[in-house]
């Protein structure tokens, strides 16, 4: 039922100059400072623009809106960590029932946005985004991915990636990796359904970003984004950074920038020269046990590896 | 008993303050309590954290409502009506204020009756460890006037920070700097108080329908009212002669904090600018400085 939103561009955009002015989530939020999720959703929501409703699943982004406090100008959802498309779905049904019966003008119609942190989206919430992916309903789903549970104290989840510190996998004698099992494929797992458009994004390249969003535009169905998304006091990093890793998190390899199309996938961005892993990772103190105090080669060699083989995957790394 | 109540921003280590001094007062052999008060909020938002300290079995729980000492890591918080650090202090108790300023001008400036004791840590953690973390300096200051002894708070620095800094180096510089400030701090004569008082603190929530008890917000887009400027250590400043009006710092604030003028440069809003300085970082001219934030004598500092 939702129809193409006149308000919304579709034509891309060439730099960060010709990025809209307008701020759909206002400032003053309980949000970290240097939050890159929420530089992040700054970007997507002046994309989606004001006619939203944004279904939140438990997560750092459902403090944003404190009573009597919102830095939205949309309306807002509140929901548990397992059932954000479901409530989705609850809320794109009302809108058409409304619309068809006459009780709402197609003009004032909205999109339905999902926002998830990790947990929620890798974890808690998989089945119910795969129930929604299998019907087919037609919502925005922007997943911020800081690879922990960052609101709780950065446990980890299924985002987590390998050979990094969280509160609840930190490295020592018997787990000198600290965590040990590899972050889940989301975007494979989410591309298995072949929804019409699939994404990963990155708040340090808001161009593509909003690029990403204007061609989803077109397309009626799950329209899914992943955002790597900075995050200073779980990764452990001067807030000022956290432009400068998510930028690197993409130079070295390791957050690929791609979209799909009805199940397939091209890359959006593609360095001309790869940086060594090691750039990315020395910056942060959730590795840092890696470098001090001894060098642990064969852990760095082995994320080196696998970033290797992903770019080998796709015959973009000779 | 001893009842400590510290007052901080998420990031400055009141959490750990606590927890250092508790762990140093249990290793001088009292019984200790500390924990902090978990709320919805993060990095740069008001925390507070409590600890107990009792020769005698300690058989209060729960948050100290009634303090005989505060500390304050964040001077902004004396005038944040959500924080209000100087509530329920017992006569006779004391305040420490981390500021530049003297104990006179601080009980002047926010009408203060009551023993007041002050010191830069902001600026020592910066000399000192070069960053603006004071979880070992609040925790050295408190025990100083809790009097807890300088062998027992060496250790109590060592067990607690091995565990999150994996840093020998600033381990060592923290710990450097946590006993300047111990010796820095003059102590005082504390008076304990009574050791528990009944069913006091207990605040009955009636069961309410989720209709009543879950909130609805009618309005949009105010946050910007909550003014979270007050979370900065820096402030960015704009050198315009060099600014070349690129947009970059405008499309990497998280906050949406900074506009153009009329004539193409940015500005922050400073009410709101949490101070990330990912502007002055990723600035490809250098254009904007870091300056460090003197709430207590600028404007902004009073809002």
């Amino acid at each position: 039922m939702q129809g193409r939103d006149k308000d919304m561009d579709t034509a891309p955009i060439r730099s960060i100059r010709e990025i809209p002015p307008e701020e759909n989530v206002l400032s003053g939020t309980p949000a970290c400072a240097g939050c890159g999720g929420l530089l992040t959703l700054r970007h997507c929501l002046k994309a989606l623009g004001e006619k939203i409703v944004i279904v939140n699943a438990a997560s750092c982004f459902t403090l944003l809106s404190i009573y009597p406090f919102t830095p939205f100008k949309n309306s807002w959802l509140y929901t548990a960590m397992a059932c954000a498309p479901a409530g989705a779905q609850g809320v794109r049904d009302a809108l058409d029932i409304l619309i068809k019966k006459g009780k709402l003008d197609p003009e004032e119609n909205l999109k339905v946005v999902v926002l998830t942190g990790d947990g929620s989206a890798y974890d808690m919430g998989l089945s119910s985004t795969s129930g929604a992916l299998y019907r087919n309903l037609d919502f925005y789903y922007i997943c911020y991915d800081n690879e922990a549970y960052g609101n709780t104290g950065f446990q980890q989840s299924g985002a987590t990636p390998f050979g990094s510190r969280t509160a609840t996998s930190p490295p020592g004698g018997v787990r000198p990796a600290g965590t040990q099992l590899q972050k889940k494929d989301l975007f494979e797992i989410w591309n298995s359904h072949n929804p019409p458009y699939l994404a990963t994004i990155s708040p340090a390249y808001p161009v593509d970003l909003m690029n990403k969003f204007r061609k989803a535009e077109q397309y009626k169905g799950p329209k899914l984004f992943i955002s790597h998304s900075s995050c200073p006091p779980g990764w452990g990093f001067d807030p000022s950074q956290s432009v400068s890793l998510a930028k690197l998190s993409v130079e070295t390899g390791i957050w690929p920038l791609k979209e799909s199309v009805h199940g397939k996938v091209e890359h959006t961005f593609v360095p001309k020269k790869f940086k060594p892993v090691e750039d990315y990772l020395k910056e942060q103190e959730r590795f840092a046990h890696l470098f001090k105090p001894v060098r642990q080669e064969d852990i760095l060699k082995s994320i080196q590896g696998m970033v290797d083989e992903y770019w080998r995957k796709y015959k973009l790394l000779p | 008993m001893l009842r400590l109540r510290f007052h901080g921003r998420g990031g400055q280590g009141a959490k750990v303050a606590s927890r250092v001094l508790g762990t140093a007062a249990f290793l001088d052999g009292y019984n200790v309590q500390d924990f902090p008060l978990y709320g919805a909020e993060k990095r740069g938002a008001p925390i507070t954290a409590f600890t107990r300290i009792s020769r005698e079995n300690i058989m209060e729980r729960g948050v100290i409502s009634d303090p005989d000492i505060v500390i304050v890591i964040d001077e902004t918080l004396l005038s944040d009506p959500k924080a209000m650090p100087l509530s329920g202090l017992k006569k006779g108790g004391v305040v420490f204020v981390n500021t530049p300023q003297s104990p006179l001008e601080t009980q002047e400036r926010y009408s203060i009756t009551d023993h007041v004791i002050t010191l830069d840590l902001t600026k020592i953690g910066l000399d000192m460890i070069g960053k603006p973390v004071l979880s070992s300096l609040a925790a050295a200051v408190a025990s100083r006037i809790a009097g807890i002894g300088e062998d027992a708070l060496r250790d109590a620095l060592e067990k607690e920070l091995s565990g999150i800094i994996s840093d020998r180096g600033i381990l060592e510089k923290n710990a450097e700097a946590a006993l300047y400030c111990y010796d820095a701090v003059v102590p005082v004569q504390m008076k304990t108080t009574e050791a528990i008082r009944e069913g006091e603190n207990v605040i009955n929530i009636p069961f309410e329908t989720a209709r009543v008890s879950s909130p609805a917000i009618n309005a949009t887009g105010n946050t910007p009212l909550r003014r979270t400027g007050n979370w900065r250590v820096f402030r960015p400043i704009w050198d315009y002669d060099l600014c070349t009006r690129c947009m970059t710092c405008v499309a990497r604030c998280p906050e949406g904090c900074i506009q153009v003028n009329e004539d193409g440069y940015p500005y922050a809003d400073y009410e709101n600018c949490k101070g990330c300085l990912i502007c002055a970082r990723e600035c490809p001219v250098k254009a904007i400085n870091d300056v460090r934030e003197m709430h207590s004598q600028s404007e902004e500092g009073e809002l």
